[in-house]
């Protein structure tokens, strides 16, 4: 897949230091970042708790400036980008505001911000509820929800205003084992018809190489990439895969070895 | 062993078997046992004053109904005010949260009389003390309340372009609501509380005046009528902050 780019790559990365800046000194916490994504790539990112991985998104989704270097997403800078409403992102704890309904919490991308979502997005509200099964809950308020809910709930919302990228932060990390299974094969559908670009966050070895068709391993101290791993070769034109597929086993086992070198 | 909830008959006829019975042994022990009728006079005494003077309990009670209810909106209404101006400014909050602290400490009975010499003997002073009463908790717990959204849903705003006013609207504001009620069901007891402090150091009218009269004047069936009157105005606030909190904060 080298050579000439037709679309812009959903995120390139060059030289990239990011970090949060002191009243004395920057805390350094991801260093010397190279890292292409191409547009409608599932990328999962996997590494050990506070190595970066959450601050990375945050500097994608523009909430965070990087200390130096050079990042772009679709082409232009984040902040641009955010503009635009083409990013979307789902937190681990799912952020839904607890006095809006589940149609409400849904529609918040209408309520704030300028933006130019257009009557059809708007309109789409029931048609999302639909597809992630939240049909007959759409007037409860999130705290009669179950926490795959809420996490429905809140991929819904990141979805509304059709971002060309996706960003999860540990989005399943506080589910069980079973709603989790079934929420990563949701998503997979989704992305299957939708081919957003998607970069989920997770220090799960089994997720990341059941959800990503490439994983991107991160390590601490300092933190910085360490292992760029293809899963593509194991898995169908559909980027599916059977959990206990040998194949698949044995990517685990190189990503366990990747981290395990790292530390 | 896990307690089942009492069946609704019960649970509503409990609380007034409680209240009937100390009423009972207040009317025949209390007396049976020696005390004086004017230190403690029997409910039915306090009831008879209803009755017998009824007009003149209504006409101290709306002084002090009024005189509360408006302190209640005066002194929320800034404590709220400013608790989004401290919020929005971090500064202003530096330089002038320790001067509000610093007012908090003087008691409110010290306060009072330099009050009546400021505004006089009519309603106002009685307003402006019920309104400083309420004024502190409100502020504090509104500061509270408007800074407790998560550093997520922060982000959230964030990420979509939130505006300031948006950012307050749809989402600091509706997250202060459950602390602002808590220091509102207060307030609905100290308004009272202020504006009868204010009414016993100036006034002729009122259930705190009533209250002064009576004492002096070993009128104690009156005096216990004018308390019973005083919480039931603190009942009523109360019950108009649920009524309200309920239908606001329905999470
Ligand atoms: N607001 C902040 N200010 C300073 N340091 C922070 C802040 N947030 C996170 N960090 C530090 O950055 C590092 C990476 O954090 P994070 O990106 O959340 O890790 P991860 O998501 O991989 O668990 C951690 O060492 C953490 O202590
Ligand atoms: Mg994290």
């Amino acid at each position: 897949m080298s050579g000439v780019h037709s679309t812009p790559l959903a995120i390139e990365a060059r030289k990239l230091e990011i970090g949060y800046r002191g009243e004395h000194t920057d805390v350094t916490v991801l260093t010397g970042l190279d890292l292409e994504v191409e547009t409608g790539q599932f990328v999962c990112i996997l590494g050990p708790s506070g190595c970066g991985k959450s601050t990375l998104l945050r500097v994608v989704a523009d909430l965070l400036v990087p200390l130096s270097g050079q990042i772009s997403v679709l082409g232009e800078t984040p902040h641009a980008i955010r503009g635009r409403r083409d990013v979307g992102f789902v937190f681990q704890d799912a952020a839904l505001l607890p006095w809006r309904t589940v149609r409400e919490n849904i529609r918040l991308p209408l309520a704030v911000g300028r933006h130019s979502l257009t009557r059809e997005v708007a309109d789409k509200t029931d048609e999302l509820l639909a597809m992630m099964g939240l049909s007959a809950f759409a007037d409860r308020h999130p705290h009669q929800l179950s926490g795959g809910q809420r996490q429905r709930v809140a991929i819904a919302r990141a979805l509304l205003g059709e971002p060309r990228v996706l960003l999860m932060d540990e989005p399943f990390g506080a589910l069980d084992e079973i709603t989790r299974d079934r929420l990563n094969d949701e998503l997979l559908n989704l992305w299957r018809r939708t081919r957003t670009t998607i970069l989920f966050v997770t220090h799960s070895i089994a997720e990341a190489v059941y959800l990503g068709e490439r994983v991107v391993v991160l390590a601490a101290n300092p933190g910085r990439l360490v292992a760029d791993i293809d899963i593509r070769p194991v898995k169908d034109h559909g980027n599916r895969c059977l959990r206990e597929d040998p194949a698949i086993i044995a990517k685990m086992a190189e990503l366990r070895q990747a981290l395990e070198r790292a530390s | 062993m896990i307690s089942r909830p009492l069946p609704v008959a019960t649970r509503t006829f409990l609380p007034i078997f409680g209240v009937a019975s100390i009423l009972v042994a207040w009317q025949f022990l209390l007396p049976a046992a020696g005390v004086p009728a004017y230190i403690v006079p029997t409910p039915t005494a306090v009831a008879r004053v209803f009755g017998k003077s009824g007009s003149l309990l209504l006409g101290n009670f709306w002084p002090t109904a009024i005189e509360a209810l408006a302190g209640f909106f005066i002194g929320n209404l800034a404590a709220v005010a400013l608790a989004v101006v401290f919020v929005h400014s971090r500064a202003l909050q530096a330089a002038y949260f320790p001067v509000v602290l610093f007012f908090n400490t003087i008691p409110i009975l010290a306060l009072s009389p330099i009050i009546i010499l400021i505004f006089g003997l009519g309603m106002t002073p009685k307003i402006v003390i019920a309104a400083i009463i309420c004024f502190f908790p409100t502020l504090v717990n509104m500061i509270r309340g408007l800074d407790s959204a998560s550093s997520n849903e922060h982000e959230l705003f964030h990420i979509l372009s939130a505006t300031r006013w948006e950012t307050f609207w749809r989402l600091r504001f509706p997250r202060s609501l459950p602390m602002l009620f808590a220091s509102l069901r207060i307030a609905s007891a100290t308004a009272v509380i202020g504006a009868i402090v204010g009414e016993w150091i100036g006034s002729d009218k009122g259930l705190g005046a009533l209250i002064i009269q009576a004492t002096f004047n070993y009128q104690s069936d009156r005096l216990y009528a004018a308390i019973v009157l005083s919480s039931a105005l603190s009942i009523i606030l109360f019950t108009l902050v649920a009524f309200f909190e309920r239908k606001l904060v329905r999470y």
